[in-house]
């Protein structure tokens, strides 16, 4: 009964799995729950579906690809944790005259060590730095962060160990035709992709947006607002506002007094100051906040009865709301975050402009910019705070010392090992990781730490879906009315998925898209009567050519608060890198691996 | 929201009873400033059967106690209940003035 069900030419299985898939991207799009129970929830549909069978459901977990990229983090951990990486970064720069060796100061190096690297860590290494590097160049910081994200997307394709989707696409086609790809199979293409990418941002970048850095916002003399509570032993209390001084203060002016039962807003001169006030000033930070000394307010966090709650040795910190935070869309009075990490909102700044709102009835979204008033720098666990804020200066720079020539050493002999096919990849990886751990360039504990379990779990659930879209024969179907559209000229066909592909991938992961397009890609190029080799290159680079909106890469992500972007900011610009990087792809591949038919 | 004044020997006694809102402050404001200008006495506010007060119920106590200190008279207040107690502690009224 089920297995003669057929609708459009597709099985029950087959669409259980379209539904599956379908939905799991739905719900991956408009809900905010975790990648990885969304795609878990899907294999075990599909298992219980019967459309996978116990080993092919758990195949992702020992998928070898997927284990690479495990090992991998804990190869890059050993370089974080002493340092390679935060030296490079900083000898790299340089100081260039003008935006074009400024864009390609960046971007080279960028890609270069995004081509062995994870992408989201370089960029999340990159990102403080090119703020501090584009306020000493003069250049907005906007005009470099988008092109940092896209160096590492491009840099990341060159090797097989540079992003996911390569590995998981290799692993595929090693799967199928028993033969490996060499760790450099991408290198040519990727590195004439990103000659054209750096290229086009030099011409394209007036596209780019020209904005002030969302945390100058609170660097604008008076364009920010602060809530100071007055405790009930405030020597002020039953005085008017007039008498208090708060009338004409220096550097601002007084918009807002909240009584316990009501908000005056404009406030009377002869209005009386009560205990339990809060006062929302609007004007010039430090000058508002030295009324804690000359008046004995105090943050408007939680109600203070006397003075000496209010602690001496504080600093003003600039945060922002990553894109991931479990802050977004809550209200910072609500939540216990200020009073567990000692810490008080005193002004919020949304796409560089400061909010008129008082900060403690602000909703949070992503990107936002928040201004606090908090211990100093070393007492912060910024670790810990990472999944609500990112500090825009959190960067922790190790010592430079022996461990760093050997960490580097590690890594370059894991690459030049498995480059030449001396030991293959994944041995080289675990040999690399545990180097690392024997020569203490991290200890077990930072290396447990460093791999992300849930971005496994997705690669894993990725190859997996793959799999279910082969098995049920979606793959072919799509693969064959592929073939009906663009008749049987293999370039047309590959251009076409591609094309697809660099589409889809803007609203999935990489690596989902790779895993899914992967079968779809193969089944053409096997039906048209090609090795699918030079297909799948184009494939892999095209699965990581997401530049048209910030969801598409995590990366992306990484740099659209620190850059004070707006969604169409990456529309603008990406739609077209999009089309330039696809040409050069499909020009590229055809020329470095001419199409062979298959024997 | 009502206000009855009595003379106790020397001392004026202002019975405040009900809920002391906005709106009430606004209605019994005359009859504080009829108090004002009996400030230089000594009066007791006595809020026995005061149920709430809002800060334009304090807003009129503070003018009162003003008018008071100008003109040397003396100013206390009676019988506040548990939550009327509550805001004068966190509004530091609680010190501001003399309660019995």
């Amino acid at each position: 009964m089920v297995n003669d069900f057929v609708f459009l030419g597709f099985s029950l299985h087959a669409w259980i799995t379209i539904v599956t898939v379908l939905t799991m991207f739905s719900v991956l799009l408009f809900t905010k729950l975790r990648s990885d129970l969304v795609f878990l929830g899907a294999i075990a549909i599909l298992f219980v579906t019967g459309v996978l069978d116990a080993k092919e459901a758990f195949s992702g977990f020992s998928s070898t690809s997927v284990i690479v990229i495990g090992v991998l983090f804990v190869v890059v951990a050993g370089l974080m944790h002493t340092g390679v990486l935060q030296w490079i970064v900083k000898h790299l720069l340089g100081q260039p005259k003008s935006y074009t060796g400024a864009v390609t100061r960046l971007m080279l190096p960028v890609a270069a060590l995004s081509s062995f690297l994870s992408n989201t860590t370089i960029v999340a290494l990159f990102v403080g730095i090119v703020k501090m590097w584009s306020k000493k160049l003069g250049i907005s910081p906007s005009k470099l962060l988008i092109p940092l994200s896209y160096a590492s997307g491009m840099g990341g394709v060159c090797t097989l160990i540079g992003t996911p989707p390569n590995l998981i696409i290799s692993g595929l086609y090693a799967d199928h035709t028993g033969s490996a790809m060499n760790l450099l199979a991408t290198t040519i293409p990727g590195l004439f992709c990103l000659a054209v990418g750096v290229l086009s941002i030099i011409a394209m970048r007036r596209l780019l947006p020209d904005r002030k850095a969302p945390e100058a916002a609170f660097e604008d003399t008076s364009d920010y607002t602060v809530e100071l509570l007055v405790p009930s032993d405030n020597p002020y209390i039953g005085k008017r506002i007039v008498e208090a001084g708060l009338k004409d203060i220096r550097g601002g002016r007084l918009i807002e007094i909240i009584h316990f039962d009501e908000v005056l807003s404009p406030v009377p001169d002869d209005e009386p100051i009560l205990g339990g006030d809060r006062l929302v000033f609007a004007g010039q930070i430090d000058e508002i906040l030295d009324l804690k000394k000359t008046h004995g307010f105090v943050n408007a966090d939680h109600h203070v009865f006397t003075m000496d709650e209010v602690s001496k040795d504080r600093q003003l910190r600039t945060a922002y709301i990553p894109y991931n935070s479990v802050l977004i869309h809550k209200i910072l009075s609500q939540t216990t975050f200020e009073k567990d990490n000692n810490m008080t909102l005193v002004a919020v700044a949304r796409q560089g402009k400061r909010l008129e709102q008082s900060p403690h009835e602000v909703k949070l979204h992503a990107g936002d910019t928040l201004l606090f008033e908090c211990p100093p720098k070393l007492n912060i666990n910024t670790d810990q705070l990472c999944s609500q804020l990112q500090f825009f200066d959190s960067e922790q720079v190790p010592n430079i010392g022996s461990k760093t020539l050997i960490s580097t050493a590690i890594m370059i002999a894991m690459v030049v090992l498995s480059a030449l096919n001396v030991i293959p990849l994944l041995q080289c990886a675990f040999l690399a990781a545990f180097a690392m751990l024997i020569f203490r360039c991290c200890n077990p504990d930072q290396a447990m730490k460093a791999i992300n379990w849930e971005i496994l779990m997705v690669f894993a659930g990725s190859v997996v879906l793959g799999l279910a879209i082969q098995k049920t024969g979606i793959a072919e179907r799509l693969a064959y009315g592929i073939l009906d559209v663009c008749g049987t000229n293999p370039i047309i066909v590959m251009t076409a998925i591609c094309f697809v592909a660099t589409f889809i991938t803007e609203f999935i992961s990489n690596t989902a898209a790779g895993a899914m397009f992967f079968p779809i890609m193969y089944e053409a190029a096997t039906q048209l009567g090609y090795e699918p080799y030079p297909f799948l290159i184009a494939l892999m680079i095209s699965v990581s050519s997401s530049f048209a909106t910030p969801i598409g890469s995590p990366t992306h992500m990484l740099v659209y608060a620190p850059g004070g972007y707006r969604f169409s900011d990456f529309l603008r610009i990406g739609l077209l890198m999009n089309f330039i990087i696809l040409a050069a792809n499909i020009f590229i591949v055809n020329v470095v691996y001419p199409l062979t038919p298959l024997n | 929201m009502t206000i009855n004044k009595l003379n106790e020997g020397e001392q004026l006694v202002v019975q405040l009873s009900g809920r002391l809102d906005t709106a009430a402050a606004a209605e019994i404001a005359p009859e504080f400033q009829a108090l004002a200008e009996q400030a230089a006495k000594h009066i007791i506010l006595d809020c026995a059967q005061l149920e709430y007060i809002s800060s334009s119920g304090l807003r009129l106590f503070l003018a009162l106690r003003k008018e008071s200190a100008a003109k040397g008279g003396k100013l206390q207040v009676r019988a506040i209940n548990a939550d009327i107690r509550q805001v004068f502690m966190m509004t530091g009224f609680i010190s501001l003035f003399e309660i019995l």
